[in-house]
């Protein structure tokens, strides 16, 4: 993606960012508050449409293709998954959950959505858990469970991509150290950009991270790198706590 | 992909469609009711129709001859404008009083014993208050009159002012409420006794919130119909005193529809036009006051009333806020224990159950029957359409769109309309269609118009509490508007549609102004389908509370119509809790939207103008 910019009416939220993702790795995004991370994050799979006054240019390519060039926005979004802050399972069923996606996109034999809600919580790591309460609400779950069910939720339609806007900041340590290793598991299978703020968690589970800071991407490189040896001041200022 | 863009497209110009539909009711009331009107006036002249001071008419006045009868409305609107000034001070002043003591004063079991109160007042058909106050406190007043009978100005008002004492107590308590915590705090931090922190310090921030309160209680006092018939004496003439007969501008028009010759039919619609001209003032009124943005603070001007801070008035505020509320529920107490002793004696079988004879049995059934067609009907037209409706405005309308304002004042103009107006309408456009005689249906039609306003604005208001993660969600998923509506947001705002339908037949039980001349009012046998006339329980309690000779019977017809409507309650309130039990998890959600406090408070607004 190079050249983006983003306004929200007079705001100018996102300065001309350049930045590849690469497949099959976890991409994190960090930075202070306002900086434009979820703002950037919602680029890739057109959730900013849903914001009046908000106008993009420049490009996005997710495998050559421009996605704000194509008007189909139910593929792109069913190909670019999304998981966000606070949990938000549907008020109904596990099993409805996790079928939603499949359903959206027209499965409805009930032996095919069988197999995609096992495989999928599965791959969330969460069918021993619930495989016995698949008809019971998702609602009473705990917050732990109901955001990894949202991750399975977003699996169902086996995106290419899965986007989590702070995936964990709703959460107690133990849900958070089991989403992570999630995380890490789940680069097999797609390519996953997380918002953080959270500096220790993109250390530990990201392979590169990007660094905003008003609106602007300061520094993007290896995770390893951008910890141990930021190139540029505000970077270093920022992961060593000393402002943001 | 092509197929669901098609479907995305449609479901939009659909739901946009049941959307315009309310510009296109609001449009055809003002049309119709000035197309009756323009010749009766034009022979009159407006002058002497707004300011002739007799009211005179001669039924068999024709248009181009000469008037042999006089058509002047100015009795009729000092009245209107009297009572309902009197009515706001008595409904007004209770309920701002009880509003405080119910935000600030009390907690737990008696805040919801109050709470219930007053909306139970607020389910009470105006029948029922009407007849309340000829029975009971008739009586009582007439022992004080100079006159000996006491129908007029007290009475009216007191009546009135309890009806409106609803609208404003839950309003107003709203709008405490909804003065962040902080304000009382702060002032309470600075030694402040908590009187003198709820009187000068909340209520000022609340003030705006409280204004709206008091000027829909106006709206419902200028529109009110039944009630005010039955106790205001009606003869045409100016307020001579507390208790001297007079007439007001919606009396006018149920009194004299009935047997109207051609120029007084004209001048009676235009009757309803003044009181049309009314509605939209106490709307555009409404909308200047809540969209007031300087809520900040106002300069420093204002500085001769600080003899208010004495601590003793503020204390005195708070006993006189316990005293209005322990009168609203006194009042409901008798009104409730007074019909159930004088009319569950008289449920007879035959009553209930029996047949209809002429100038024999009375019999309630066919009246039940004709009340449940006409529920049935104006449910099944006025649901589907006011919820597409909803759906437009809270899941598509960019508030910036001219035609989405224009379809909020339309519904604006819809709720405020009076219901003898919609009467009026009624009787021109749907009996007219239906072949020109009174039926069910025409009257199912006219009240299907008026619940428009309220399940759009329940409805709208149980869709905004779906969380926006879920929609999110939903899109996320790939999933199109469409779809996200129906599986996600529908579902779960489905308690809050349910009580918005309840709301609905609640208000057709109660209402019967609209009714008098599109069912008819005369008692009838069992309706034979939905083209017959017929009665609703609430007309033909009018109807035998007009004639002395069945007392008894109209007792007992009170009695069911009043356990009719708490039923109704208490189903709405159920319906309502499930949806806030649906979403307590979605704490985040609710916090929201507590912060957008304009937006939250309008939509209460809305809600309870209702009723």
């Amino acid at each position: 993606m190079s050249g983006a910019d983003l306004y929200y009416g007079e705001f100018h939220a996102l300065r001309n960012i350049d930045i590849y993702i690469p497949a099959e790795r976890v991409t994190a995004f960090i930075g202070p508050s306002g900086c434009g991370k979820t703002t950037l994050l919602k680029c890739f799979n057109r959730m900013n449409d849903l914001v009046p006054d908000c106008k993009i240019t420049g490009e996005f390519l997710i495998g050559g293709e421009d996605i704000y060039k194509s008007k189909d926005t139910a593929s792109l979004r069913k190909n670019v998954g999304m998981v966000f802050q606070k949990p938000n399972p549907f008020p109904m069923s596990v099993y409805d959950n996790v079928a939603y996606g499949p359903r959206t996109f027209g499965i409805r034999k009930r032996a095919q959505l069988d197999e995609i809600v096992e495989s999928s919580l599965k791959q969330a790591a969460m069918w021993d858990e619930l495989k016995d309460r698949l008809g019971k609400s998702a609602l009473g779950l705990s917050g732990g469970q109901q955001q990894r069910l949202c991750i399975a939720r977003a699996l169902a339609t086996s995106p290419g991509i899965i986007l989590m806007d702070e995936p964990t900041s709703a959460l107690d340590p133990i849900s958070t150290a089991k989403i992570e290793e999630l995380i890490v598991k789940l680069k097999e299978l797609t390519t996953v950009v997380i918002v953080t703020h959270n500096m220790q968690q993109a250390a530990r589970i990201s392979d590169n991270t990007g660094f905003f800071l008003l609106g602007e991407l300061v520094e993007y490189a290896s995770t390893r790198q951008i910890f141990s040896e930021p190139q540029k001041q505000e970077t270093k200022r920022y992961i060593s706590g000393r402002f943001g | 992909m092509e197929k669901s863009k098609i479907k995305e497209g449609c479901g939009k110009v659909f739901f946009a469609a049941a959307a315009a539909l309310c510009i296109a009711a609001a449009a055809a009331i003002f049309v119709f009711i000035l197309m009756k009107s323009v010749p009766a006036l034009r022979q009159t002249g407006l002058g002497d129709f707004l300011f002739g001071t007799t009211w005179a008419p001669d039924p068999n006045d024709v248009y181009g001859q000469t008037l042999s009868g006089s058509y002047g409305v100015l009795p009729m609107l000092t009245g209107t404008l009297v009572a309902t000034v009197c009515a706001l001070a008595v409904g007004g002043t209770l309920g701002f009083f009880t509003a405080v003591f119910l935000a600030y004063y009390c907690r737990g079991r008696i805040r919801a014993v109050f709470t219930a109160v007053i909306n139970l007042l607020a389910g009470v058909p105006s029948v029922i208050f009407g007849f309340f106050g000829i029975k009971v406190i008739m009586p009582l007043f007439n022992e004080i009159s100079p006159n000996g009978n006491s129908s007029g100005l007290l009475l009216t008002s007191l009546i009135l002012g309890m009806m409106i004492f609803p609208t404003v107590a839950s309003l107003s308590k709203t709008a405490l409420c909804s003065v962040p915590a902080a304000y009382y705090e702060g002032a309470l931090a600075l030694g402040s006794t908590r009187d003198q922190a709820v009187f000068r310090t909340v209520v000022p921030a609340a003030r705006s919130g409280i204004t709206a309160a008091m000027i829909l209680g106006v709206g419902r006092a200028l529109g009110e119909t039944m009630a005010v018939v039955m106790v205001a004496g009606n003869s045409p003439q100016f307020i001579g005193g507390l208790f001297s007969s007079f007439r007001t501008l919606t009396a006018n028009i149920v009194l004299e529809m009935g047997y109207a010759g051609e120029v007084q039919m004209g001048a009676l619609f235009a009757t309803g036009g003044v009181l049309l001209v009314f509605v939209a003032l106490t709307v555009i009124l409404l909308s200047l006051v809540t969209s007031d943005k300087k809520t900040k603070g106002r300069g420093g001007k204002k500085r001769g009333f600080t003899f208010l801070f004495d601590r003793r008035i503020c204390a005195a505020g708070k006993v006189f806020g316990i005293f209005c509320a322990l009168f609203a529920l006194l009042f409901l107490s008798a009104l409730v224990i007074y019909l159930a002793i004088k009319g569950l004696p008289h449920m007879s079988a035959q009553l209930l159950f029996g047949a209809y004879e002429y100038g024999g049995g009375i019999s309630i059934l066919p009246s039940v029957a004709a009340t449940l067609m006409t529920v049935g009907i104006s449910l099944v037209i006025a649901l589907p359409l006011g919820i597409c409706a909803a759906i437009f405005l809270s899941e598509y309308a960019k508030s910036k769109n001219p035609l989405v304002r224009i379809i909020r004042a339309a519904v604006d103009i819809l709720s405020g309309v009076p219901s003898i107006v919609y009467g009026l309408f009624g009787a021109v456009t749907f009996v007219t269609l239906l072949g020109g005689s009174y039926s069910i249906a025409a009257g199912s039609l006219t009240i299907a118009v008026m619940l428009l306003p309220t399940v759009i604005r329940a409805t709208e208001e149980s869709l905004r509490a779906v969380p926006l993660s879920l929609r999110e969600g939903a899109l996320a998923l790939g999933a199109g508007r469409l779809r996200t509506i129906f599986t996600v947001v529908l579902p779960s705002a489905l308690p809050g549609i349910i009580a918005a339908a309840i709301l609905s037949v609640g208000r057709v039980m109660s209402e019967s102004a609209p009714f008098m001349f599109t069912m008819g009012s005369s008692l009838q046998p069992m309706p034979e389908g939905a083209m017959s006339g017929g009665t609703t329980l609430a007309v033909a309690l009018y109807y035998l509370s007009g004639e002395n000779l069945y007392t008894d019977e109209a007792y007992a017809c009170a009695c069911v119509l009043m356990l009719i409507v708490l039923a109704l309650n208490v189903a709405a309130e159920v319906a309502g809790r499930a949806l806030q039990k649906k979403f307590q998890g979605e704490k985040n959600a609710r916090k929201r939207y507590k912060g957008e406090r304009r937006g939250s408070l309008l939509r209460r607004i809305s809600r309870s103008q209702e009723h």
